[in-house]
């Protein structure tokens, strides 16, 4: 089809009869996936983002046993796990309690089903990986225990998505009634909306997160976990607003201007019709394209706060880690570099794949969503294609 | 118009700006309990009865008294006032740089390298740490330029070649890699290869067996011969004359370890502009192409005038102001790496700051305060842009 150069929409519609007509939104949609379909990295953004969901998906449907979150006391060499005895990353052979060597918790559970950590030694002359570790147990950057890496980042995947996405969505919502608002009615109204926006975005973004979570973790309330992780997403969504809602006034001032909606205007439609059936309708793509970016974004933020120590962000649940891939590589990466810093030259233990997996996924996560958000843009904006 | 009249006009429209942005922190900070406001407005008094009520002078069994130290904390920020008035009040005190104090029982205080700020004015704490992050800034700054303008216009040049999607796979990882783990990387692969392999130590610094003396001598203040800092450091902060660490040493006429400072800024410099440089990049391109289209530049080739030329000077010059635009839109993101890039290279900047004020215990007057500069650091930058935007395109104050 793609072979005789028409789109399948044009297609459809010059050669099948004037009979059927396709229904719009599936013909533009039909066109839109014709233009992303020529865009490879857009492609190669769409196929690992649908690979993500996939297992975001089999991560909401399938019972992942939710101890293999927790921190167990494990032992370093030893396939079973005994509470108490000493989990040393440095030096190599040494046992006894010091500041890399630390006692496991009594009490902290026993499982042996895991196998041992078999930490490779980052000796460049002599780098002795131990096998794929996904699977394996990985060092606690609290220096509490072990928790499952894999079933962690199984597990972060859909509460990466569900909080970049509920972050996003509302954010995009309420900029979105902001934006068309101030661009409708202009005047004063625009006026003073667009200048709110303004002063919104003059306040660097994370900064501003950091100081609205500073003051409302200490009202009553936002002690538990589950109000910890609303405190992070009401944080990032009074942020996040003013940027759809100056993309979407932006094209408000566009559309407002077009035959159609100056045609429903005549036909005595409402204002609030206007704005909803007419004006923002086709005025959303590049918010559209705003919100895709802003998911893959997120979560790299939500990181920041955490490698910040910003102590109000959850890093454990319950006994556990608190499993979104920020938070994870986060929690990972900073305690390496101290770990680093207290050993000899070329005989350290770098546990590598702590931060590496979390951080790949989410530096593919990111990287993916950039890629497919500017293939669509491309699609959605006929200037743009080649 | 003259060039000062836009600049004048242009600096009028700060003022609703800089309200706007300070009653926003007033919103948030009416929302802080007392106790909370006072301990980060006023030192702690020395008996340490920080509530409503203390110790009564004349019978310390009791306990019932009004506090001095809180009476006077209520009566200075009009707490007991009206909501406007305290507002006027916190307008008053924001704009005299009475920002609050560094509060004694905070993290930041506690810390082993920032104990000298406890009890001290936070703008006093600030404007100690402000220069070595305008000099980190004015790094990055040079390193975006330096590295986005020339590889845009490369890029544009060879439209879809293998250079071209090399640079946009390279702009799409800049959005990516979120400052903190490319950070870490950077140092981590920095410290594990060259320290690992011995061969490069610092100018300052003798060879080091660990990686800790490797790693502490990143912030160049740390490791110095003798492991004695010069006298116009004092707590890792230089003084005299001018705070800019790097310009301090050349003063005073040690190269080597101005030198030593500049390079060690480098790598963090690299980590905070490579968003931008993501950003400003593929905007570089953009306008490329646009101005390379235009009649100009074809007149210019077919005169015979060398594609290198034509591509710097005649095409490169116009699409200037497009990226002087798109810079100063983003300085709000690169402002943003501050706080991580600075922490994960233990540099003392107001970044570093913030990152220790947010540990618990909190420091609300440093929070509130660096976040205040940071804000007013990018609306000054914004200014700059506008005026620089104005003078390389006069149709913007002439029309």
């Amino acid at each position: 089809m793609e072979s005789t150069g028409t789109t399948p929409a044009e297609e459809s519609t010059t050669t099948k009869g004037r009979g059927r007509r396709p229904n719009p939104h599936v013909a533009q949609f039909l066109r839109t996936f014709y233009y992303l379909r020529r865009n490879g990295l857009a492609m190669f953004g769409l196929a690992v983002i649908l690979i993500l969901v996939g297992i975001a998906l089999y991560a909401l449907t399938t019972p992942i046993p939710t101890q293999s979150l927790a921190f167990y006391c494990a032992t370093n060499g030893q396939p079973n796990c005994v509470p108490g005895t000493n989990i040393c990353t440095y030096p190599q052979g040494v046992t006894a309690p010091g500041p890399n060597c630390y006692q496991t918790p009594v009490g902290g559970g026993g499982v042996s089903s895991y196998p041992s950590i078999i930490a490779p030694t980052f000796d460049l002359a002599h780098f002795t990986g131990g096998p794929l570790p996904l699977g394996s147990l990985t060092v606690d950057p609290t220096h509490t225990g072990f928790f499952n890496l894999y079933d962690g980042l199984l597990r972060g995947s859909d509460w990466s998505l569900i909080i970049s996405l509920s972050i996003v969505l509302s954010g995009a919502a309420i900029g979105a009634i902001v934006g068309a608002v101030a661009g409708t009615f202009g005047g004063l109204i625009d006026e003073v909306l667009m200048r709110l926006v303004d002063i919104f975005l003059s306040i660097p973004a994370i900064l501003f997160v950091i100081v609205i979570i500073a003051v409302l973790q200490v009202l009553p309330g936002f002690t538990s976990f589950d109000a910890r992780i609303g405190l992070l997403v009401i944080g990032f969504v009074l942020v996040w607003w003013p940027f759809y809602a100056r993309i979407v006034r932006g094209q408000v001032l566009v559309v407002r201007e077009q035959k159609y909606v100056e045609a429903a205007r005549a036909c005595g439609a409402g204002k609030g019709r206007i704005i909803m059936r007419h004006i923002l309708p086709n005025s959303i793509y590049p918010v559209f394209i705003q919100v895709s970016l802003d998911v893959g974004t997120i979560p790299l933020f939500v990181g920041t706060l955490v490698f910040l120590g910003f102590a109000v962000i959850p890093t454990t649940i319950g006994s556990g880690i608190f499993p979104e891939w920020g938070s994870i590589t986060a929690t990972s990466v900073g305690p390496l570099i101290g770990l680093l810093t207290t050993c000899q030259f070329g005989q350290c233990i770098v546990p590598w794949w702590q931060f590496f997996f979390p951080g790949f996924a989410l530096f593919m996560f990111a990287i993916s969503v950039n890629f497919l958000s500017d293939g669509l843009r491309d699609a959605l904006d006929p200037r743009l294609r080649r | 118009m003259q060039m000062w009249v836009y600049i004048v006009r242009r600096a009028l429209l700060l003022i609703p700006i800089i309200i706007g942005v300070m009653t926003i922190t007033f919103i948030l900070i009416t929302a802080l309990p007392t106790g909370i406001r006072c301990v980060s407005y006023f030192p702690i008094p020395r008996s340490g009865d920080i509530g409503p009520t203390g110790p009564c002078p004349g019978n310390p069994s009791q306990s019932n008294c009004p506090n001095p130290w809180w009476t006077h904390c209520v009566s200075v920020l009009g707490l007991n006032t009206p909501v406007p008035v305290q507002w006027a009040t916190y307008m008053e005190h924001s704009l005299t740089f009475n920002w609050g104090t560094v509060n004694l029982n905070s993290y930041l205080s506690q810390h082993s390298q920032y104990s000298f700020m406890a009890g001290e004015p936070v703008t006093t704490a600030l404007a100690q740490v402000l220069p070595y992050t305008l000099e980190l800034a004015t790094i990055s700054l040079l390193l975006i330029l330096v590295v986005s303008i020339p590889l845009g216009n490369l890029s544009a040049a060879n439209r879809n070649r293998p250079i071209d999607q090399a640079s946009r796979v390279m702009s799409f990882s800049g959005y990516a890699l979120a400052p903190f783990l490319l950070g870490s990387l950077l140092l981590m692969a920095f410290v594990i290869l060259i320290g690992a392999s011995n061969g490069w130590h610092s100018l300052t610094c003798p060879a080091s067996p660990t990686y800790l003396e490797f790693y502490k001598s990143w912030p160049a203040q740390q490791c110095f011969p003798g492991g004695n800092y010069p006298s116009w450091i004092s707590n890792g902060v230089a003084t005299t004359p001018t705070g800019f660490p790097t310009v301090d040493a050349a003063y005073h006429g040690q190269w080597v370890i101005a030198a030593d400072t500049l390079i060690r800024l480098i790598l963090p410099a690299f980590v905070i502009a490579y968003g931008s440089i993501a950003g400003l990049l593929r905007y570089v391109r953009n306008s490329m192409l646009e101005v390379m289209n235009l009649d100009f530049v074809r007149t210019a080739r077919a005169k015979g005038v060398p594609e290198s030329v034509v591509i710097n000077r005649h095409a490169g010059r116009n699409s200037l102001n497009v990226t002087i635009t798109v810079l100063g839109l983003t300085f709000a993101t690169f402002i943003s790496g501050f706080p991580v890039t600075e922490d994960v290279f233990g540099l003392t900047g107001v970044g570093r700051l913030l990152a220790l004020s947010i540990d618990i215990p909190f420091d609300y007057g440093v929070i509130f305060g660096s976040v205040l500069l940071f804000t007013y650091l990018v609306v000054a930058a914004n200014i700059i842009v506008d005026v620089l935007y104005a003078y390389l395109d006069p149709r913007v104050r002439l029309g």
